[in-house]
């Protein structure tokens, strides 16, 4: 399909003291390609989005990043960063900042933009999540919904060439969740390279290119929307999507 | 042990910081107390007839070093002729009691002549010259108590009595039979004021002390032992002679002055300086005439508490801000500045230690006559006092700020990080700017501590407004009213300053309500974080 490789993720292991949360984790990411990572709770989806930008250190393995380590210690850390962007469960904007500012910044300080370019890009970017008339309000002033969405502005910003998304509607309330999603899948079709974790299996099923489910920390079962959810064939992802369809 | 161990490294880090600092300010003066033409002359200022300041030049006072004001007194008479003979100018240089001896072996001083006993402790440290004043010993008492009529010591028995802090006059108490021995106190004014309170029935003093209070203070009267009935005095004790240096080239040439100087000619000087001390002056309203005697005074102890409070506070924050940010760097890979980023972490724990664990006083002293003492250096001691203050409130403030960084969510330096920000960039935009809002309670709190304790700094003789209200109060007896003037302009500034703070932190909240915009066109370029905004081309 697509056959440029941004990242691979090899033999990757993460343990905490003795309680090892990722157990061997094989993963590699096309441009372009939108992947899901669905599972239960507790069975290191977090913990390998966090690995992958660095959040936390491996303990084990190997993360390329167009063929290149990024655990070499002569590995310019925060430009990768900056190429791999990130939204939170819990928005995590800046609560110093007003919502423009927050989609400026990283614009002004990482990519030493000018403040008029980097507004005229922010600007753009909130019209498209619907955010411009909020430029002012501190995130504290905002729901939910709005702050994700300027999260994610704050992350389109950047021009990544990844973007990995943590749960980025588990803490919304349910008439909060669509907005946040329909944000989601208008970039999702931008081209843009995606990893979302998520729990919402419709808009996984809608979205992605590829699903991987993850037990236990490793992961179990990958493959098309259609092959994860119509045709399971791990005895664990039948169960999982049993007891989480019939929820809903 | 490692009791012992933090206190040896407590010791050395006060001491290596100090003369590092000064070591980058000073000037090194070997020459600071050689033949400059100057003889400076340590005292008090404040103990009259011997030593008192006064506004003008009026009686042939001398010139205080740094100050617009004067010295006179029975010691500064002696100062002069002494001065005269050698061929100098006498300079007085207005010190604490407690800072004469270091003064003087650091060189800031040649000589102190301030009514001090060439007692054989201090002989240990310092050098006298022969007697300049004969010691007579009284017992300052209240005009219509219990023992104004008492001709002898043992009318004394079961008085509570005290006197200056060491002194030999203090020591000499314990002659009396039967007496309740009071702890010593820092000054006259504050045992005057103690009599007339009752919470002392008398101190004991020498004579031209005692006739003083009574010329200023009609509630006071002086005791006038009958022969034999009044204190022993030991000359070694209790005569007053002049401090020098060990081995100080002019100490001959200093006896054979007051050798010149009659007994006769002693008694007139004391006779004059009695006859010229401040008066209280006591007509009218009394703040009135305090603030038209002393408000010039006070003003420049304002100016100084303010000028030390207000530098000390903001460098102590720069160093709050600048520790902050280095003890949150996170742990780099290379093992070479991993290395590196230890040590000055341990430099930054064992700074913070020291400066919060030792009393401003003491660093002050250490610094100030440390640094002379034992470098031969000679710094300014506005400098000093300056200096001490901003890395006292430093070691503070550098905890304060990183109980702010604590308190920031753990989500605003992931956030941060995941943009893509180093650490400087995210301290400067995300963290501080937060950081400093949660510590801005307690930073205002220590602007507030440095007003008040600035005071402590009296001990290298600055003259910020305590120290300008001890030397008031050491002119005009009135003890209290002058602590009561003082204790309003604290309260003043003092309030002043939490009211501004709180419109501070009003500000930096931001607007409780915000626009929303409907036309795009409205909408400025912000500028975050006072970076400068470039001019769009
Ligand atoms: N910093 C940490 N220290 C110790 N254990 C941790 C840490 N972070 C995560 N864990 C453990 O790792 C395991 C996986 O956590 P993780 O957050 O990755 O799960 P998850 O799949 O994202 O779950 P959820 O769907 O609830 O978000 C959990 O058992 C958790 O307790
Ligand atoms: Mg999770």
């Amino acid at each position: 399909m697509k056959d440029e490789m941004i990242l691979q993720v090899q033999n990757l292991h993460k343990s905490f003291g003795d309680h090892e949360v990722l157990k061997d984790i094989n993963l590699d990411v096309h441009k372009g390609e939108v992947l899901s990572i669905i599972g239960a709770s507790g069975s290191g989806k977090s913990t390998l989005l966090r690995n992958i930008n660095l959040l936390e250190q491996p303990t084990g393995g190997d993360i390329l990043f167009h063929n290149q380590s990024i655990l070499s210690d002569d590995f310019d850390v925060t430009l990768y960063r900056a190429k791999v962007g990130m939204v939170f469960q819990s928005f995590n904007l800046f609560a110093n900042l007003d919502v423009l500012q927050n989609v400026m910044v990283g614009q002004t300080t990482v990519l030493k933009r000018n403040p008029d370019e980097a507004k005229d890009h922010a600007m753009e970017l909130l019209e498209r999540v619907g955010m411009a008339p909020y430029v002012n309000a501190k995130p504290s002033q905002l729901s939910g919904g709005q702050q994700q969405r300027v999260a994610i502005a704050r992350a389109e910003a950047m021009d990544p060439e990844v973007l990995l998304f943590d749960e980025p509607t588990s803490a919304l309330d349910p008439e909060m969740v669509d907005e946040v999603l329909n944000t989601m899948s208008k970039l999702a079709h931008t081209g843009l390279t995606m990893i979302i974790v998520t729990h919402e299996m419709q808009f996984a099923r809608d979205v992605s290119d590829i699903v991987c489910f993850m037990n236990d920390g490793i992961l179990a079962e990958s493959g098309t929307p259609e092959q994860i959810f119509e045709h399971p064939q791990e005895a664990r992802t039948q169960e999982f999507l049993k007891r989480y369809l019939s929820r809903v | 042990m490692s009791h012992l161990f933090r206190k040896f490294w407590a010791v050395f880090a006060v001491l290596g910081l100090g003369f590092g600092l000064a070591g980058m300010l000073a000037t090194p003066t070997q020459a600071a107390s050689k033949d400059n033409g100057e003889f400076k002359v340590g005292m008090e200022a404040g103990y009259a007839p011997f030593n008192w300041t006064q506004n003008d030049s009026s009686n042939g006072a001398v010139k205080i070093q740094g100050s617009s004001e004067y010295a006179n007194g029975y010691d500064v008479q002696i100062a002069k002729r002494i001065a005269k003979a050698l061929g100098k100018t006498p300079v007085v240089v207005k010190t604490d009691w407690d800072g004469l001896p270091p003064a003087l072996t650091s060189g800031k001083i040649d000589a102190i002549i301030a009514g001090m006993s060439p007692t054989p402790e201090r002989r240990k440290t310092i050098d006298f010259t022969n007697t300049y004043y004969v010691s007579n010993m009284t017992i300052v008492v209240r005009k219509d108590g219990k023992y104004a009529n008492a001709t002898s010591l043992k009318d004394f028995k079961g008085a509570k009595i005290t006197g200056q802090l060491s002194t030999s006059d203090y020591d000499a108490i314990s002659q009396i039979k039967g007496v309740i021995k009071e702890p010593a106190m820092n000054n006259f004014p504050a045992m005057r004021a103690a009599i007339e309170s009752g919470t002392i029935d008398g101190y004991a003093s020498e004579v031209p002390e005692g006739s003083s209070a009574e010329a200023a203070n009609p509630n006071l009267k002086m005791i006038h032992f009958a022969k034999g009935q009044g204190f022993k005095t030991n000359p070694d004790e209790s005569d007053l002679a002049i401090g020098v240096r060990k081995g100080y080239e002019y100490k001959a040439k200093i006896n054979e002055v007051l050798a010149g100087i009659s007994q006769k000619e002693r008694t007139q000087i004391m006779n004059e300086a009695v006859a010229n001390q401040p008066s209280t002056g006591n007509t009218g309203n009394w703040f009135v005439s305090l603030m038209q005697q002393y408000g010039g005074m006070l003003l420049r102890g304002v100016g100084m508490t303010i000028l030390l409070a207000v530098v000390g506070t903001l460098v102590g924050f720069l160093i709050g801000l600048f520790v902050g940010i280095i003890r949150t760097i996170p742990r780099p890979r290379s093992t070479g500045k991993r290395g590196l980023l230890r040590l000055f972490d341990w430099l930054l724990a064992v700074y913070i230690e020291v400066f919060r664990g030792t009393p401003m006083i003491v660093q002050a002293a250490v610094l100030y006559y440390g640094s002379a003492q034992a470098l031969h250096l000679s710094i300014d001691r506005t400098a000093a006092a300056l200096i001490i203050v901003s890395i006292n409130t430093g070691a503070y403030i550098s905890e304060i700020i990183r109980g702010g960084i604590t308190s920031v969510d753990a989500g605003q330096f992931e956030a941060a990080n995941a943009l893509g920000m180093t650490h400087f960039q995210m301290m400067r935009k995300v963290i501080l700017p937060q950081a400093v809002r949660n510590s801005l309670p307690a930073v205002t709190n220590e602007f507030i501590v440095n007003i008040k304790d600035t005071s402590v700094l009296s001990v290298i003789s600055v003259s910020e407004l305590f120290f300008s209200g001890e030397t008031i109060a050491g002119q005009n007896f009135q003890f209290f009213h002058t602590y009561l003037v003082i204790s309003g302009i604290y309260l003043i500034m003092t309030f002043t300053i939490s009211r501004a703070f709180r419109l501070i932190e009003k500000h930096m909240d931001g607007p409780k309500n915000y626009n929303v915009m409907n036309n795009q066109m409205q909408v400025e370029t912000p500028r975050i974080g006072g970076a400068p905004r470039k001019d769009a081309e």
